[in-house]
């Protein structure tokens, strides 16, 4: 037990020496959490628009004055055809609304349409977009209906219509830094970890020392320990950091569920990737190799985890794939117990997911940290 | 001088080319990668996951559940029968929406009058909740006109819709998504791989003490970071062709642009993103900061706020810095519309001017801080 204490004080020494190091942590837990929260907007903001008016009437204007911020900017009011394709092809507006000059006319015979281009170089967010068009539209037109007179009163208090009445639970006003500024900070989560560990352990590979500490009296789990245990302290500890300055601090995002489960379920999530560092470090000779690896390990799991591609929306490919990902578990986690809400009742499959996982990892990295030194 | 600073080019090709390993990773990472995102990442909304509470059980209310339940932006989950069980689904994150109908739907509406309907979306990812918002309003806008034309059967009264938005996408008319994503794939990847795999050319020779064999030469400070940095833009470039083609050929994007166009453009936008490695490389102390530097600054923000993901014109203030700060937003724009849109580098004369911009920033000061020194 001293033996090991030993280790890990030297381990936490030899981490912590490097300022810039400790910066960058600093930088990853704080701001970085804070411009991927806060910079990031999924939403349809400020949507560049232009607009045509052929019609030039009192409806298209009126219709017109109801694209607005901060949905819509709109950029300018063109007169041809050619530049609406210039603003398009040259990128500066993403989305056109063309009213045609019969406009007016054909809207009071019902038979009005306006036209939408998009810019299908974006697909998403494009598509959002129009959306919010057609439901502005659509309140236009029934606002329309409403005004014109005798007809209104009473035929739209009996008027056989379905009204939707949608709440929003956990984010009721849909605010995407709650979910971004996680997202980000459980990025983060995942690639300290297996990045350091994987290049503390390579460090001394490349220069020999392992060898040293293999000719002490140490065993060799003892130093599989003391490589792992400083990586989950200070990462679990920036993270809680990170939930109570900048999730809680300054996103404001109310923590429903309990702090004390989600601390330890990161110890556990922060010990797999560690494992998977190690086990890196082990089959490879130098970090250029190691950072080759770590790329196609790392990218694919941050990016199809479950942020940006929703599991239930998965090829069955990536379903399957995603399965081995503890991040998808710990992304299922960490929304479900601070957003959510969520007791062990509802997460301990997720716990259960990384346990496993991580347990396999643990046991094959330390397998072949024996096999690669042993004594 | 060019005999020297061939020999330093020469010099760092043989190191490059000397570790197998290294080398066969660098050229099999890019490709893994692009292939599993490929093939992972959906971005679409789709099948999303609904619930119905029916306590009305008609023949309208099952109408109603049929018009959801036949699109293809939802899939049925079940029938539940009380708010507990649907509460328990959304917290295990089993469906995303929940639809409740009242009892006396079918009754108020045969009668002529207004129902309301209720909605739960789970927000935990919030923009998805927003498209599922405005999807379900789609639906049930919809369904309300179908009743309004019988209703306006029964009045003897043509009651049509006042106005149609009509939607049309350029560029990308079925807004596939690969020709979405695989553009965005080729500008990620080749900003962060090339900024990995040379974050470490300096650093390295830093730490192992070898950086001193240059500080004693004769060699001036720009011989040797720009001789340094020939061989990793040569294997960059190399991996820009096998990533395009796997683009085109393999996953079939759309591509009418100029390949030559586009390959110029590559090799300003590769040179720029090696030069910010090295820029990594010459600011740090140990290979462990390095490679963490890299990834913490090329992995995640080349993703968020290079535009691929959302569009630059939503982002906030903070997020708006970020992007002029990587190279990736400039290239976008260039791929995109060399890809999609056909043009050719004539429109993009700024962008372009802004990587050239971009590049001479980054190797002044890498070759500034590059000074011949003993510290």
């Amino acid at each position: 037990m001293r033996r090991l204490v030993v280790l890990l004080k030297k381990e936490f020494l030899q981490l912590l020496r490097d300022k810039i190091l400790i910066i960058v942590l600093i930088y990853a837990f704080t701001i970085d959490v804070y411009v991927g929260g806060k910079g990031v907007k999924l939403e349809v903001n400020n949507f560049p628009t232009i607009i045509q008016d052929q019609s030039k009437s009192f409806k298209s204007r009126e219709l017109i004055s109801r694209f607005r911020e901060p949905y819509f900017k709109i950029l300018a009011f063109v007169e041809s055809d050619k530049e609406v394709v210039n603003w398009l092809d040259k990128g500066k507006a993403s989305m056109a609304i063309i009213i045609p000059p019969d406009f007016e006319r054909k809207v009071d015979k019902r038979q009005g349409k306006i036209q939408v281009i998009i810019d299908g170089t974006m697909s998403i967010t494009a598509t959002m977009a129009v959306s919010y068009v057609a439901e502005i539209t659509n309140d236009y037109a029934i606002e329309l209906l409403e005004r014109k007179g005798g007809v209104t009163k009473h035929f739209f208090e009996n008027f056989p219509q379905i009204d939707e009445r949608t709440r929003v639970l956990f984010n009721p006003n849909c605010l995407s830094h709650w979910f971004m500024g996680l997202a980000e900070l459980f990025n983060v989560v995942t690639m300290v970890p297996l990045l350091i560990t994987a290049a503390v352990l390579i460090k001394e590979k490349e220069y020999g020392t392992i060898e040293q500490l293999l000719v002490t009296p140490v065993r060799s789990w003892e130093i599989f320990l003391a490589k792992i245990l400083p990586t989950v302290i200070i990462v679990s500890l920036l993270t809680m950091l990170s939930i109570f300055i900048m999730i809680k601090g300054v996103f404001k995002v109310p923590i429903r569920g309990n702090l004390f489960l989600f601390y330890i379920v990161t110890c556990l999530y922060i010990f797999s990737l560690s494992s998977i560092g190690i086990a890196i470090a082990t089959m490879v000779g130098n970090l250029s190799q190691a950072m080759m690896v770590i790329m196609i390990i790392l990218v694919p799991m941050l990016m199809i985890s479950g942020v940006w591609t929703p599991p239930e929306a998965m090829r069955l490919f990536a379903r399957y794939a995603s399965l081995l990902s503890p991040m998808r578990y710990y992304l299922d986690f960490g929304y479900g117990v601070i957003l959510k809400g969520n007791g062990l009742k509802y997460v301990w499959q997720d716990i259960l997911g990384i346990i496993l996982i991580g347990g396999l990892l643990l046991f094959f990295s330390a397998l072949r940290f024996r096999q690669s030194f042993a004594k | 001088m060019f005999k020297r600073f061939s020999g330093i080019v020469k010099k760092e090709f043989i190191e490059l080319l000397r570790d197998k390993l290294a080398l066969l990773l660098i050229f099999i990472a890019p490709v893994l990668v692009i292939f599993l995102e490929g093939y992972g990442l959906v971005l679409d909304v789709k099948k999303i996951p609904l619930a119905f509470l029916d306590y009305d059980r008609s023949k309208l209310s099952r109408e109603y559940v049929n018009s959801f339940v036949n699109s293809e932006y939802f899939k049925f989950y079940r029938l539940v029968s009380n708010y507990k069980e649907a509460e328990e689904l959304i917290k295990k994150g089993k469906i995303r929406a929940l639809i409740v109908i009242p009892s006396d739907f079918s009754r108020k509406l045969y009668k002529w009058q207004n129902v309301q309907v209720q909605i739960l979306v789970d927000g935990t990812y919030p923009n998805r909740a927003q498209i599922v918002k405005g999807y379900v309003s789609s639906i049930n806008f919809k369904f309300n006109m179908k009743l309004l034309q019988i209703y306006a059967k029964t009045l003897e009264e043509k009651e049509k819709f006042p106005i149609e938005v009509e939607m049309r996408a350029w560029y990308n008319p079925a807004l596939e998504s690969k020709n979405f994503i695989m553009p965005g794939e080729l500008v990620t990847i080749l900003c962060f791989y090339p900024i990995l795999i040379s974050c470490l050319a300096i650093v390295r020779e830093k730490e192992l003490g070898s950086i001193f064999n240059f500080y004693c030469s004769p060699a001036k400070s720009w011989e040797i970071v720009l001789g340094k940095a020939i061989p990793y833009i040569i294997v960059s470039f190399l991996t820009y062709l096998t990533l395009f083609f796997i683009t085109v050929f393999v996953f079939k994007a759309k591509f009418i642009g100029n390949f030559i166009a586009l390959s110029i453009g590559s090799f300003l936008y590769i040179s720029c993103t090696v030069g910010l490695g090295f820029l990594i490389s010459s600011f740090t102390k140990t290979q462990i900061t390095a490679m963490l530097l890299a990834f913490v600054l090329a992995v995640l923000p080349s993703y968020l706020y290079s535009g691929y993901l959302c569009p630059i014109s939503s982002m906030d203030l903070s997020g708006q810095i970020m992007s002029k700060f990587i190279p990736a937003t400039y290239f976008l724009k260039i791929v995109r519309g060399i890809y999609l849109k056909g043009l050719g580098l004539g429109f993009y004369i700024n962008n372009l001017f802004y990587l050239c911009l971009y590049g001479f920033i980054v190797y002044t000061l890498t070759i500034l801080r590059f000074k011949k020194r003993i510290d």
